[in-house]
C-alpha cells in the first residue's frame, strides 16, 4: 500500500492536499515515534480511493494497438481462442483498442505468441501478462474479489489454459485430418511455396514438442474428448446460476472462457473434431455465458451463437471445413462491433 | 606443332640442379643472360617489369626465332590429360623467345587457376633428340598435385568480426578441377557460418567458367539494427571471365535465400516489424573490371564494379538493386599514392505483393566504410536502431605514403601505411512522390551530406585483409548520427 502512495505521489503533483496530508502524517510520525504504516494509514484509504477515481477516468496516455494473424485467412484455433479472450478482456475493462492484423505477428511478438498489444513504448503478448500490465496500470476487474476467490479464479483460468489450449492445439496439430485439411493450409497460407511448407513444419515440430513433454501428444482422440468434457463439467459447475463466474460483474475468466468457448463453436471443422464441437455445445450455461458477453460486450447478433448450431446442423458429416464459411462467422464478431 | 607428353613423376630427370649446368651448354642461339631464365620462377618477377633490359649487351628477344618442340608437364597422378592439353597448347603458337617466355607465364597462370596444383615449376631449355628442329625448345612444368583431402583451422576478419574457420576442402575430385568444399566459421559475435560448395571449372574453349554450387547457413547479429539474421540458402554461381587471368570478369548467380529476422528485447518498433521469415529468391549479375595492381594498397589501376540483382522470381520479397562500386589509383611519385573509392547504390520495389527486409537494405558507416561514422552509424533511424535506406552513395579520397624513414624497408615495413583520407556520403530513402521530378530525389547530394576526414595507420594482412586504425574529425554531420573519433576496422572491403 505504501507503494501506491509513493507512485501517488509523483503521478498527480498537482493535486496536494492529499499530499499535504500525508506529508504531514509522515512528519508526525517521525516525531511521535509512531509506527509509519499505522499513522498514515488513515489517509492511505483516501489515496488510493482518489487514485482509482482520477485514473479509472483518465485517458490511457497511448491508444491501445492490438496486433494478431490475419483473422480470416491465416489464424488458427488456440491463437483465436485467445485473441478473442484478449478483446473481450480489453472491452471488459473499456478500453478503446484497434486491432492490427499482420501475418508475422506470431514472429513480432516478444514472447513469439499471439495476441501482443502494443500501448506507447510497451509491448506485452499473451493474456496472462495483459492482464497484469493493465492492472499495473490501475484497470482491473478482479480487484474487489476476496482472496480466496482470487485463487478460486486463477485456479479454473489455470485448468483453461492447461485443458482447452491443449486440446485446441492437439486438434490443429496432432489429429491429422484437421492437419492437413485446415491447420497446414491455412497457417502457411501468408507464405510462398516452398515456404510454407518449412513454416508449418517448424511449427509442426515445435507443437508435437511441447504436447510430448505435456504427454498430451500419445492421447486418442476420445481421451481428449474426454478431457474436454470434464474440464467443460468443472466450469459448467461453477458458473451454475450465475451470469458470470464470480457474481454480477466479469473478470478475466470470464474472458479467457469466453475466448474458448466462442473460437470453438465458431468455427466449423471436420467430422472428427465436430466431437469437441458437440461436447462444449452440450454446456447450455457455457453457451449462455459467451452469449452474454457477446451481447454486452460485442454488441452484435444475439442468436449467432444458435445460428451458428443451425449452420452446423445444415453441413452435412462429410463436408469439409469450408474456410469462406468460417469467415462470415467469425469477422462479423470483430469487424462490426468496433 | 610438337606434342605434350604427360610424363609420370618418376622420370628420372634431374630439375633440381643449379643453373650454371645448363650455362655450360651455351648454345649459339641464347644469349647467356637468358640461359638463366632457364629457371624461371626467380627471374619472372623481374622479367615482367624489364622485358628487355641486359646491362651490357642489348639484346632483342622477339629477333631470336624459337618454336616449342615439346611441351612436358611433370608430376601429374590423377589430373586428365585433357584440361592440361587445353591449358598449355597455346604455347605452341610461339613464335620468337620472347613470345614463349611469355606464353609460358600465361600457361603457369592458367595451371594455377584449375587449383590443382602447388608448387608450378617451368623450365625452358633446348630441344634435343632426333626430331628436335633448329630452333626448337622444350618447355618443362613441374607440378605437385594436391592431396586429395585437405583441412585447416585457420582465423580471418570480415565485416568488422574475427573469426574462426574450420575448412576442409578436396580439390581435383574426378581430375579435372572440380573440387569440394566444406568451411565453417564461428566469430567473436556469436555468428556462424556453415558454407559447402561444389566447384567445376570449364577450360576447354576461349572462355574460362567455372560453376560453383554452393549451399550456406549463416547467423548473424547486427546490434546497431537490433536484430539477429539467420539465412539459410542457396547459390549457384556462373564466373565467366575471357582468358583465366583477365581483368574482365561476369558472375552470374541465381540465390534462394530463406532468411529469417528474430529482434531483440528493446528494439524500434519499424525493427520489429520485419520480424519472421521471407524467401529471397534472386538472379544477380556482377561485372567487374579489375585492373589494379594490388587489392589490399594498389598503386595504378583502377577497379569498376557494377552489380545488378533482381529478386522476385517466386518468394515474397521482391526488389531490384543496382549498385556501383569504382575506385581509381594514382601514383604521381614514389611516396604518395592518391586513391578515389566510390560507391553508390539503390534499391527499388518491384510489385505491391512483395516485399522489401531490412535485411535488403543499405546501411552506411563503419570504420572501413564511411568512417568517423559508427556500424550503420547514418542514415535513417527509428527508436535508436538503424533502419537503413534504399538510395546512397559514398566518396572517399586517400593519400597514402609509405612508413616514415622506411623502416623493415621490403619486407615487414611494407605491410603498412599512413593514410590521410576524407570520407562523405549520405543515405536515404526514394521518393517516387513527385514522378518524374528527380529534384526530390537529387537532394541526397546535397542536403544532410555526412563527411568525415581524418588518418591513421593502414595494415594489410596476407593480402586480402585491411587493418585500420584512425583518428576522423567528422565534418558533416546530422544530430541522429553516431560518431565515433578513434576506430579501428578489420575487413575485407573498403571505401
Amino acid at each position: 500500500m505504501s507503494f501506491k502512495v509513493v507512485n501517488f505521489n509523483v503521478r498527480n503533483k498537482n493535486e496536494s492536499s492529499t499530499q499535504i496530508q500525508i506529508l504531514k502524517a509522515l512528519f508526525s510520525c517521525g516525531r511521535e515515534k509512531e509506527d509509519f504504516l499505522t499513522s498514515i494509514k488513515k489517509y492511505i484509504y483516501i489515496c488510493s480511493e482518489q487514485y482509482l477515481k482520477t485514473h479509472a477516468q483518465e485517458q490511457w496516455p497511448q491508444p491501445i494497438i492490438f496486433y494478431q494473424p490475419y483473422e480470416v485467412e491465416q489464424i488458427l484455433l488456440p491463437d483465436n481462442a485467445n485473441c478473442l479472450a484478449v478483446q473481450a478482456y480489453l472491452k471488459m475493462c473499456g478500453l478503446e483498442f484497434q486491432i492490427e492484423p499482420r501475418s508475422n505477428a506470431e514472429y513480432m511478438s516478444p514472447s513469439g505468441r499471439v495476441p501482443f498489444i502494443q500501448c506507447g513504448a510497451f509491448l506485452v503478448a499473451e493474456f496472462d501478462p495483459i492482464v497484469a500490465f493493465i492492472s499495473s496500470k490501475g484497470t482491473s476487474l478482479s480487484e474487489q474479489l476476496s482472496q480466496t476467490d482470487k485463487a478460486d479464479m486463477r485456479a479454473y483460468m489455470s485448468l483453461v489454459n492447461n485443458v482447452l489450449v491443449n486440446i485446441e492445439q492437439y486438434i490443429c496439430w496432432v489429429d491429422q485430418t484437421t492437419l492437413n485439411s485446415a491447420t497446414k493450409p491455412r497457417h502457411g497460407s501468408v507464405y510462398p511455396w516452398p515456404l510454407n511448407h518449412v513454416i508449418n513444419w517448424q511449427k509442426q515440430n515445435q507443437v508435437t514438442k511441447r504436447l510430448k513433454v505435456l504427454g498430451w501428444y500419445n492421447k486418442t482422440l476420445d481421451e481428449i474428448y474426454k478431457e474436454a468434457e470434464n474440464c467443460c463439467t468443472a466450469l459448467a459447475e461453477r458458473l451454475e446460476g450465475k451470469s458470470f463466474f464470480s457474481g454480477e460483474e466479469p473478470t478475466e475468466l470470464d474472458a479467457l472462457v469466453y475466448g474458448h468457448v466462442h473460437a470453438i463453436t465458431s468455427t466449423h471443422f471436420l467430422p472428427s473434431t465436430r466431437g469437441i464441437i458437440n461436447i462444449v455445445r452440450s454446456f447450455p450455461q457455457l453457451l449462455e455465458h459467451a452469449r452474454l458477453i457477446n451481447n454486452r460486450y460485442f454488441n452484435c447478433n444475439p442468436n449467432l451463437i444458435i445460428e451458428d448450431l443451425d449452420i452446423l446442423k445444415c453441413m452435412s458429416d462429410d463436408s469439409i471445413w469450408n474456410s469462406s464459411r468460417s469467415l462470415e462467422s467469425l469477422p462479423s464478431l470483430t469487424e462490426d462491433s468496433f | 606443332m610438337g606434342t605434350v607428353y604427360a610424363k609420370e613423376f618418376s622420370k628420372p630427370r634431374d630439375f633440381g640442379t643449379p643453373s650454371s649446368d645448363n650455362t655450360s651448354q651455351n648454345r649459339s642461339n641464347y644469349p647467356r643472360d637468358y640461359e638463366h631464365s632457364a629457371y624461371f620462377n626467380k627471374e619472372q618477377e623481374a622479367l615482367s617489369r624489364k622485358p628487355t633490359a641486359p646491362e651490357t649487351k642489348t639484346i632483342n628477344l622477339q629477333e631470336v626465332k624459337a618454336r616449342v618442340d615439346k611441351i612436358h608437364v611433370d608430376g601429374l597422378i590423377r589430373t586428365k590429360d585433357d584440361i592440361i592439353k587445353a591449358q598449355v597448347s597455346e604455347l605452341f603458337k610461339a613464335q620468337d623467345f620472347q613470345d614463349v617466355l611469355a606464353r609460358a607465364l600465361k600457361v603457369r597462370e592458367r595451371l594455377e587457376s584449375l587449383g590443382c596444383f602447388k608448387n608450378i615449376g617451368v623450365y625452358i631449355d633446348t630441344s634435343n633428340g632426333p626430331d628436335a628442329t633448329p630452333e626448337g625448345v622444350e618447355v618443362t612444368f613441374t607440378v605437385r598435385e594436391l592431396k586429395r583431402i585437405m583441412g585447416g583451422i585457420n582465423t580471418m576478419v570480415g565485416n568488422n568480426e574475427g573469426a574462426l574457420i574450420i575448412g576442409a576442402r578436396a580439390p581435383n575430385i574426378f581430375g579435372r578441377g572440380e573440387r569440394l568444399q566444406f568451411e565453417y566459421s564461428y566469430g567473436n559475435k556469436k555468428s556462424t557460418n556453415v558454407n559447402i560448395s561444389a566447384v567445376k571449372p570449364f577450360v576447354n574453349g576461349s572462355l574460362h567458367k567455372v560453376l560453383t554450387t554452393s549451399v550456406f547457413s549463416t547467423v548473424s547479429d547486427l546490434p546497431w539494427s537490433g536484430y539477429k539474421q539467420s539465412e539459410n540458402g542457396f547459390l549457384l554461381d556462373m564466373a565467366i571471365s575471357p582468358g583465366a587471368t583477365g581483368t574482365l570478369k561476369h558472375n552470374f548467380q541465381y540465390e534462394a535465400n530463406y532468411r529469417e529476422v528474430t529482434a531483440g528485447k528493446q528494439v524500434s518498433f519499424r525493427v520489429r516489424e520485419q520480424c519472421g521469415p521471407s524467401l529471397k529468391s534472386a538472379l544477380r549479375h556482377i561485372c567487374s573490371i579489375d585492373k589494379r595492381d594490388g587489392i589490399i594498397f594498389p598503386t595504378v589501376g583502377s577497379l569498376v564494379r557494377i552489380t545488378t540483382e533482381v529478386a522476385g522470381l517466386g518468394g515474397n520479397i521482391g526488389f531490384v538493386k543496382n549498385e556501383f562500386l569504382m575506385q581509381n589509383n594514382w601514383t604521381p611519385h614514389e611516396y604518395f599514392t592518391f586513391q578515389l573509392g566510390m560507391q553508390a547504390g539503390m534499391l527499388r520495389g518491384i510489385s505491391n505483393d512483395m516485399q522489401i527486409s531490412i535485411v535488403d537494405n543499405f546501411f552506411l558507416g563503419g570504420p572501413l566504410n564511411l568512417r568517423g561514422f559508427d556500424m550503420r552509424g547514418c542514415g535513417p533511424r527509428h527508436d535508436g536502431n538503424s533502419i537503413g535506406g534504399d538510395v546512397y552513395w559514398a566518396l572517399a579520397l586517400h593519400l597514402y605514403t609509405p612508413l616514415p624513414f622506411r623502416p623493415g624497408r621490403n619486407s615487414f615495413g611494407d605491410l603498412f601505411r599512413l593514410h590521410g583520407f576524407i570520407n562523405g556520403g549520405n543515405l536515404s530513402n526514394f521518393t517516387f512522390k513527385f514522378d518524374n521530378d528527380f529534384k526530390e530525389n537529387l537532394k541526397i547530394f546535397s542536403e544532410n551530406v555526412r563527411c568525415a576526414a581524418g588518418g591513421g595507420i593502414a595494415m594489410k594482412l596476407g593480402n586480402v585483409a585491411r587493418v585500420e586504425l584512425n583518428l576522423i574529425m567528422p565534418l558533416y554531420f546530422i544530430r541522429s548520427d553516431l560518431l565515433q573519433q578513434f576506430q579501428f576496422g578489420i575487413g575485407l572491403e573498403y571505401l
